[in-house]
Parts: C-alpha cells; sequence; structure tokens
C-alpha cells in the first residue's frame, strides 16, 4: 500500500507557483471552448479540396485542430481521465479510446459509410452525460450495476470515429491519395488528443491536491453532465430542423 | 488493491444527491435549450420565451434582406442636361440614405456636331452625419457611364463633370432611384430642389 503520497498535506501544494501553474493551465484548457469550431471551417475545407494527391502536413493540421477545437470529444476526455489518478490508467483508457476511433475512422472513409453527422453528434453528446453520470457513481447507486468502464469507453471511442469519418467525408477526399491523407488525419487526432490530454492531465492532477476536490469534483461532473444533454439537445435540434 | 472497479469512481455521494444532480443537469440544460438555443438557432419556440426575450430568429438567414430593400415611395426617375462652355465645371447631387440605391447613366457629346466628347468627372458623395467627410466611388476621363450605386452612408451623391476641350459640351444625366432631393452646384450657387414623394 503505497497509499501516502496520494494524501500530501495540502498545503505543500499552495505554494504560489503551484497555484500559478494550476490557474494558468485551466485557463489553457478554456481556450478551445471559446474557438468555437467544431465542424472543419470552411476555408479550410476549401483549401483542402484545392489539393490534390498527398498532403500530409495539411490532413494533420486539420486533424489536430479538429480534436483540439472540438469540446464534444475534450469534454469527453475530461470525464474519461477525471479520476485517473496513475498515468498508466490513462494511456490504457485513452489507448482503448483512440482503438475505437481509430477502427471507425478508417473503416468509415474507406467504405464511404455515411451516417447523419447530428445524430453521431448527439451520441458523442450523450457519452458526455454518460461519462459524468458514471464519475458520481450514478449507475452502480440508481440502477445497481454498471457497465464496464473500459468497454464504455472503446464502444464511444467508436461512435466519436464515427463522426470523424463524417467530417472528414465532407472534405470530399480526392481519392488518389485517400489512404495516406486519411492516415495523416487520424495521426493528427491522435497528436492533438495528446496536447489536450496534457492540459487536462496536469490540471486535475493539480486540482484533486487541492482541498475540497471531492465535493468540487462532484459539482464539476454534474456541470460536464449538464453541459453533455446541451450538446446533445443542440446537435438533435440540428437533425430535426437545420 | 481493486484496480479495476474502483479506479474510474473516486466520489462517494449519497443516493439523494446523485439524483438531484442529474435531474438538476436534465432540467438546466432542457431549460438553455427549449429557452435560448432553440429559438435562436432553429426558429423554434415551444414555450414563447425566446420571442419574449427577443432572441427567436437570430440565426435566420437574412438573404431576403440583402436582395431586397424595399423603400417608402421616393421613386424617382428624372433626365438632367448640363450645358457646359471650355473650362467650366458643374455638379449635380442627389440626397439618398444609407442603403437606398441609384441606377444612372450620363453621356457627354458636343453641343454643336453632337459626337460624343470627353469631360473629366468624378462620382463622389458627402456624408451628412460627418462633417467634411468625403467618398469618391468612380472618376476619370470619359464620354459616358452606367451603373447601379447604393449609397454607402447617408448624405448626398452625385458628379462632378469638368469640361477642358475648346468645345462647347452637353452632359445628359439620366436617373432612377429613391432620392429625396437634388442640388446643383454651379458658378458659385446651389440650385436645390426638394423631390416630393410621387404617389
Amino acid at each position: 500500500m503505497n497509499k501516502g503520497h496520494l494524501n500530501c498535506s495540502t498545503d505543500k501544494y499552495h505554494s504560489l507557483g503551484q497555484q500559478l501553474l494550476f490557474w494558468s493551465l485551466t485557463g489553457l484548457m478554456l481556450i478551445p471552448l471559446v474557438a468555437a469550431a467544431h465542424n472543419i471551417s470552411e476555408s479550410n475545407a476549401r483549401f483542402v479540396e484545392g489539393l490534390s494527391g498527398p498532403a500530409i502536413v495539411p490532413y494533420l493540421y486539420l486533424g489536430a485542430k479538429h480534436m483540439v477545437t472540438g469540446y464534444d470529444h475534450l469534454l469527453y476526455l475530461v470525464g474519461v481521465v477525471f479520476f485517473l489518478r496513475r498515468l498508466k490508467d490513462v494511456v490504457l483508457y485513452v489507448s482503448l479510446f483512440t482503438l475505437g476511433h481509430s477502427i471507425t475512422l478508417m473503416t468509415g472513409v474507406l467504405a464511404g459509410l455515411s451516417v447523419n453527422a447530428y445524430l453521431v453528434d448527439t451520441i458523442i453528446g450523450l457519452s458526455v452525460a454518460y461519462k459524468a453520470f458514471e464519475n458520481i457513481n450514478g449507475f452502480k447507486q440508481v440502477f445497481g450495476f454498471q457497465f464496464n468502464a473500459k468497454a464504455a469507453v472503446l464502444i464511444f471511442g467508436l461512435f466519436h470515429g464515427l463522426g470523424l469519418a463524417t467530417k472528414l467525408q465532407d472534405l470530399s477526399l480526392s481519392s488518389d491519395s485517400l489512404v495516406i491523407n486519411m492516415l495523416s488525419f487520424n495521426v493528427g487526432v491522435e497528436i492533438g488528443q495528446v496536447i489536450a490530454l496534457t492540459c487536462i492531465v496536469a490540471v486535475l492532477g493539480l486540482w484533486r491536491r487541492q482541498s475540497g476536490f471531492q465535493r468540487q469534483a462532484f459539482i464539476a461532473n454534474t456541470i460536464i453532465m449538464t453541459l453533455g444533454f446541451l450538446l446533445a439537445g443542440y446537435q438533435f435540434a440540428s437533425y430535426l430542423w437545420a | 488493491m481493486n484496480t479495476s472497479a474502483t479506479q474510474t469512481n473516486a466520489i462517494e455521494v449519497s443516493l439523494r444527491k446523485i439524483i438531484l444532480a442529474s435531474l438538476a443537469a436534465l432540467m438546466v440544460s432542457g431549460l438553455i435549450l427549449t429557452v435560448f438555443i432553440l429559438p435562436a438557432e432553429f426558429n423554434q419556440d415551444p414555450l414563447g420565451l425566446g420571442e419574449a426575450l427577443g432572441v427567436k430568429g437570430l440565426s435566420e438567414p437574412q438573404t431576403i434582406a440583402k436582395t431586397v430593400r424595399k423603400e417608402d415611395a421616393n421613386y424617382h426617375q428624372d433626365m438632367v442636361s448640363f450645358k457646359l462652355l471650355p473650362f467650366e465645371f458643374v455638379e449635380y447631387k442627389y440626397a439618398l440614405s444609407e442603403g437606398s440605391a441609384l441606377l444612372y447613366s450620363w453621356t457627354a457629346q458636343d453641343a454643336e456636331t453632337l459626337e460624343s466628347s470627353l469631360v473629366s468627372f468624378d462620382f463622389h458623395g458627402e456624408s451628412h452625419d460627418v462633417e467634411g467627410y468625403e467618398q469618391s466611388y468612380s472618376e476619370g476621363n470619359d464620354d459616358h457611364e452606367n451603373g447601379t450605386f447604393t449609397a454607402p452612408f447617408n448624405g448626398i451623391h452625385g458628379w462632378f463633370w469638368g469640361n477642358h476641350g475648346a468645345a462647347t459640351v452637353t452632359v445628359t444625366l439620366k436617373t432612377t432611384g429613391f432620392y429625396t432631393e437634388s442640388l446643383e452646384f454651379r458658378d458659385g450657387f446651389v440650385k436645390k430642389e426638394v423631390l416630393t414623394n410621387q404617389p
């Protein structure tokens, strides 16, 4: 049992430097929320459509941009790693998520699978609410059972990938270098995910050591659940009326 | 140490709190959706609150307003002519409010031979709202110009014509538009005419 290092006295972490780091990282995390750009912007789309042949760097960039500015993916990731204390677990869960979305991203694009983006985004919104509800122990307490968290992250990863595939196909990829461009986009998504997760894990790690984290974590997950419902409702309304 | 089951659930809270939090999440998101997002983004207003708050239809495309601009009855069609002796000049302007349109066509011809003749011109506007503000729309030397014009600001908009030739020139201007006044500047005098609404 090496629980000792987890329950360090809180004042040790209350130095000015720690506080500054905590708040600046929190601010950094909010940037993508301000940059409200879920869909690949029109000028970006026109740019890549004008390209023919392999375009590794543009697609890398677009993949990373889509992840870093996609608040639905980010919120889900925050939910997934919220209570993961150990880097090993972060890597495990994120790998499952990556595996899930890579499978559907690639098969979706290669098979030309076209699903309604609004419905996929509705499910992605619900995945955010689901994860937050699981984080406050909702399934166990309210329904008396719990889905396997690892299976859930893989399955929701499949849906997130379906969303990515739909967005990528909106760009009407030229078929001559489809595979290389799609792979570049996928790698870009993972780069963006690493960038986002670095900030998220760092902030959560510092936050966890603050006093009152348990109470704040409950409120934070309730807020994440609200945002998840909001995203799902917004996307479903787009499906109905947009 | 149990690593799989407890790893992701670190909060221990009462059932009551979980249910309350979940209901609050549903209600808050539902309220934001029905009061703000549905009326503003989708023009759907189930509670009528979007209209009351003035957010209804916020994101409706404004395409109709861009191509059609309705005007009160200030519709005028005019034709005016100016005789310009060598080295004479004249300015003729219409009062137009911002966004009002004008269709115009002017020609310049030798008063004797009736052949087309070059004049120097400057189509420009002066603001009513900003003292001394002027903007030039089109200028040069030519014997004619046709076009459509939408006033970029409230003010008087029109032409300067100057005759730099040796012969007398007649400039003829035809306009259709929603102007309220015409002004002629010549020899240091201003001739102003208020145009009444035509039924």
